[in-house]
Formats: C-alpha cells, structure tokens, sequence
C-alpha cells in the first residue's frame, strides 16, 4: 500500500483516498434518503398545519367576535321589542280600563235609574193602598158611627170604633 | 510509550484492498450512521418523539445557520444535505476517535502490534477526501447555480491582463483549499491523539480527563469549521459576480 515520496511519507494512498470518499457519497445517499428528505417534509408540513391552524384560530376569534356583536344586537333589539310591547299592552289595558269603567259608570246609572223608577212605583203602590185602607175605614166610621145615637157619642166611643177597626184589620 | 505512526497503519487486506485502522473505524462510524438513520426513518411522525425531537432541534439551528449565510431558506434547504453529512460524519468521527479501546486495542498485523482503531481524521487520506469533495462539490454547485461558462470564467478569463490575473489567483486558491481544509483537519486531530497518548503515558489516571474534553472540543468545533468553510465557499461560488 506504501506510496512513494512525500505523498507516501503522508500515508496518502489513491485507493485509501477514494475509498473514504466512496464511504462519504454512499453516506451522503443514505442520510439524504432516510433522514433530510423525510425529515424536511415533515417539518415543512408541521409549519403549514400551525400556520393554517393558527390562521384558522384567528379567523375563529374574528368570527367569534362577529358572532358575540350580532347576539348583542339580538338582545338589544329583543329588549327594545320587549319593551315597545309593555308599552303598546300598558296603553291598551288603560283604555280597556278606561272603557269598562263608562261602561260600569253607564250600567250603574241605568241600575240608578231602575231603582228610582221601582222605588216610585212602590211609593205610588204603598200610596194607592193606603188611599184605599183609608177609604175604607173611612166608610166603616162612618157605618159605625150611623149606627150608633148622635148623642151617645162620645170621644171614647169613637175611639173605641177606631180599636175595633184596627183590630179587624189585623 | 507506543510508537505514534503519522500514516494510518494497514490491519489487514480484501483482495489485495489494504484496510486501515482509520478506514476499519470510518466504515463503523458509517455503519453507525446509517443503523440511526433507518431508525430515525422508522420514528418519524408529524408529532415527534425524544429522538426525532433532538435531530430535528440540530436540522433547524443548522438549517438557520445555513440561511443566514447564504441569504436565502431555499437555498439553505438545496445545500443542507452535503454541509449537514460533512458536519455528521467529521463529527461522529472525531467523538469516535475518543472512545475508549480506540488506539489501545491492537491486533498482530505482521509481526507488529497495530492499533485497530484510529480516529478517521488521523489519517490524511480522510481529510483529503473530503477537502477535494468539498472543493469540487462547490465548484460543481456553482456551475449548476449561475451557469458552467459564468462559473469558469472566474478562473480562466481572458478579457484584460488582470481578469487572467485573478483567474489565476483563484484557481490556486481553490488547490489551496484542498490543502488547507485537508490539513487542518488532520494537523488538530492527529495532534489530539499525540497528545492523549503522552497524556496517557505519562499519567494514566485523572490528568487526561481534561484533555479528553478539549478534545471533544476540538473534535466539534473542526467539523463545525469545515462544514462552514465548505458552506461559505458555496455561497461565494452560487453567487453571482460582477
């Protein structure tokens, strides 16, 4: 293997030299195949998926954001609505209030009215017989009073006749 | 003491192939390589375990090293594997090289006790390999990015004296390279193993332990330099000159 002069002092020897080089190349190969190109893709793949996953995050967070404002207007508008509601009901329930109460005010009248109009009846009734129980009594007076003498006729035979008639009449 | 050889030392043969105790142990740290990577292969999922978690912590800090540099995550990820395997493999090798049995097993190759590990950057014919592959490799890049006539016009150039001058001047530059790439790497490495060895020598226990970790150190930060010059040389010769 030795080499002649300086080159073989050194142990440089051309089949040594391309033997090491061989080794290299066929190292260079095998790495390149088995471990860079592999391990490249992967990391090259890795970065896309946080960056789209990162992107995908960040649009969420824009969409969330969107999403939060529209539910607030929802609310608010779900509020004004609420409230326009109350509002619209509280003036119809006070001019249903407002209608049942002349309404009342008119049927109380009329009742009034009825009653007026009974109780004249009543009076005009209780009047009428009265007027005729009077008559009447008037009419048995004076019977009782024929029948008995003028001169006899003393206060307290009047008021006997007088006991006498209320008593029939009870 | 051992004998300490500068060459790597033959500890048998294939078929009249020599086979030294730095391409035995550069075959293992292959054959290591690629058992993890099937393995890895195997765990791979879009949710990652411990060990996939681990790799792909070390394949981003390098891939965002590699953008930086050359200005571009395209360009980083076209790149990634050759600077990524000359990282790995000088790497895996120098942490080999520090493995316990690792220059104190031998094995009786021809009347001599021989060591049957050897760290693979201690051994030029290692470092030289890569050094060429890198130079060639980024000139072969350069070629492909901006254009062969374009890429070659930079050495060889003939519009004005000092265009050719340059050209020149380029060209010995990239045999330079080769030199300077190959023998860094073998001057750190093969000293560290001189220097564990008279470490060991002289004092077996305790003491090597903190030159055991400069030489990790060292071990990380020389795969770390000639995978970033090989990286800075692609960007220079990628890049379009004016």
């Amino acid at each position: 293997m030795e080499e002649a002069g300086l080159l073989g002092q050194l142990g440089i020897n051309w089949k040594l030299f391309l033997s090491q080089a061989f080794n290299f190349f066929i190292l260079l190969i095998v790495l390149r195949a088995f471990v860079y190109k592999p391990l490249l893709e992967i990391i090259k793949k890795r970065n896309f998926k946080i960056k789209e996953g990162l992107e995908k995050a960040e649009e969420a967070d824009v969409r969330l954001k969107e999403i939060d404002n529209i539910g607030k207007e929802k609310i608010k508008e779900a509020e004004n609505k609420s409230v326009a509601i109350i509002k619209a009901t509280e003036d119809k329930a006070k001019v249903l209030d407002q209608q049942i109460q002349a309404r009342a005010e008119e049927k109380q009248k009329e009742i009034n009215e009825l009653l007026k109009k009974s109780a004249l009846m009543q009076k005009e009734e209780s009047e009428s017989r009265v007027y005729s129980q009077a008559l009447e009594l008037v009419k048995q007076i004076v019977a009782k009073t024929v029948e008995l003498k003028p001169e006899a006729i003393d206060k307290a035979l009047v008021e006997k006749a007088v006991s006498e008639v209320k008593k029939n009449e009870v | 003491m051992e004998e300490i050889s500068l060459k790597a030392e033959q500890i048998f043969s294939i078929l009249g192939f020599p086979i030294t105790n730095s391409l035995f142990l550069t075959l293992f740290v292959c054959l290591i390589l690629i058992t993890f990577s099937v393995i890895l292969k195997k765990k791979l999922a879009l949710v990652p375990g411990k060990l996939q978690s681990g790799v792909e912590m070390g394949v981003e800090a390098l891939l965002n090293l590699m953008e930086s540099t050359l200005g571009s995550a395209k360009k980083a990820e076209i790149y990634f594997p050759l600077i990524a395997t000359i990282f790995i493999f000088i790497l895996v090798s120098n942490l080999l090289g520090l493995f316990p049995g690792v220059g104190s097993i031998h094995i009786e190759y021809g009347h001599k006790a021989i060591p049957i590990f050897r760290a693979p950057a201690a051994d030029l014919n290692f470092t030289l390999a890569f050094a060429v592959i890198s130079v060639i490799m980024t000139n072969v890049l350069g070629m492909i990015a901006i254009g062969t006539f374009k890429h070659i016009s930079k050495f060889i150039n003939f519009s004005n004296p000092i265009n050719f001058f340059i050209g020149i001047l380029e060209l010995v530059s990239e045999v330079a390279k080769i030199i300077s790439l190959s023998f860094r790497l073998f001057g750190n490495v093969f000293a560290g193993e001189v220097l564990l060895t008279i470490i060991f020598f002289l004092a077996p226990y305790f003491i090597p332990l903190p030159f055991m970790f400069l030489e990790l150190f060292v071990g990380m930060i020389q795969a770390f330099i000639f995978a970033m010059i090989t990286l800075v040389s692609i960007s220079i010769h990628t890049a379009e000159h004016h």
